[in-house]
């Protein structure tokens, strides 16, 4: 097939036109060599992409198990603050604030986006205390003025009940409000 | 994502890194990463840069090694006629052929049925720029193809 360097056909269409019109079949394509030859190498190209698309290509079992080991040992390097016991179990502040988060998704017209983790200046060893800054868009329609206290009720449960830290100061902070 | 990967940079070890570095990406930006519709844009924009910027450090004699490692693929449907074997072990080969940005238009649209939009956004680039690269893969693909008329 003499495909040109910018792809335009001696009839004086090009490829993309022919592909444009590769179901329609008319008269130009039918009586045109060119055009057909083109027509008829698209077609094979449409049924071997037909066959790449069905293909099965599954990741290698371990690849899940790879990432998470991968997102673990980030984990451990990032910031940690302290859990409660014998001083020597720290967790990640990204792990806090991935928890934290979800219990604030959890309530209607709200969507936490950052959260910021820290020790609490009161925090010792016996009684580890973090402090939290929670930054949440909210949907307009759906937040009721409840809304707020009830992020407040659920973020403080997980931290206590998820978690086990006491969370000593929470700051709610609406960054945006979406459309319904 | 570990599909989209290896049909851009077509070795398994390097598909496999890209979609660990996004997924790693993925957790440290959790908290910017704000709904969920926008999230999967996110991936196939992550994903198709990690792939170009693996294709951009890698030297250029490195091609015949793609070679054998994407015909290493199993293929699982013994009874389909081995010219459709053929047919689509050429594809593969012509999409290597391809430059990395025109097969990642070219997958992105055929393959995984991403808009226009989506994949400019993706590669960085204007609706029209991906319109030309798919235009120019479609016929060098279909120049490939054309022994099996």
């Amino acid at each position: 097939m003499a495909v040109t360097s910018d792809y335009v056909l001696p009839c004086g269409r090009d490829v993309e036109e022919v592909w444009e019109a590769i179901d329609l079949s008319d008269e130009h394509t039918r009586s045109c060599p060119h055009c057909a030859a083109v027509r008829e190498s698209l077609l094979v190209l449409r049924a071997a992409t037909d066959e790449l698309v069905r293909e099965e290509v599954e990741p290698p079992f371990d690849l899940v198990s790879r990432v998470m080991a991968a997102v673990r040992a980030d984990a451990r390097r990032s910031d940690v603050v302290p859990l409660p016991g014998d001083g020597l179990a720290r967790i990640s502040t990204r792990a806090v604030a991935a928890v934290l988060r979800y219990a604030a998704d959890g309530v209607d017209g709200v969507r936490a986006r950052a959260c910021r983790v820290t020790e609490a200046l009161e925090s010792t060893v016996s009684d580890p205390v973090i402090e939290v800054e929670l930054t949440i868009a909210i949907t307009a329609d759906l937040v009721t003025h409840q809304a707020y206290d009830e992020v407040r009720r659920r973020v403080l449960a997980a931290a206590s009940a998820r978690i086990g830290v006491r969370l000593a100061r929470l700051d709610l902070v609406v960054a945006d409000v979406l459309e319904g | 994502m570990y599909r989209l990967a290896l049909r851009i940079v077509g070795s398994r070890g390097d598909a496999e890194d890209a979609v660990q570095d996004v997924f790693l990406t993925a957790w440290r930006r959790l908290g910017q990463l704000n709904d969920d519709g926008a999230f999967l844009g996110w991936l196939y924009r992550t994903t198709t840069n990690q792939c170009l910027n693996v294709l951009r450090k890698r030297k250029p004699h490195a091609d015949t090694e793609l070679d054998e490692q994407e015909s290493a693929a199993p293929r699982t449907r013994p009874e389909r006629a081995v010219e459709v074997n053929a047919q689509l072990d050429a594809l593969q080969a012509a999409l290597r052929g391809l430059t990395p940005e025109q097969r990642a238009c070219w997958v992105l649209r055929e393959v995984h049925g991403r808009s226009y939009d989506e994949i400019a956004e993706a590669i960085g680039t204007t609706q029209q720029s991906v319109r030309g690269r798919l235009a120019r893969a479609r016929a060098q693909l279909a120049e490939v193809m054309a022994p099996w008329r």
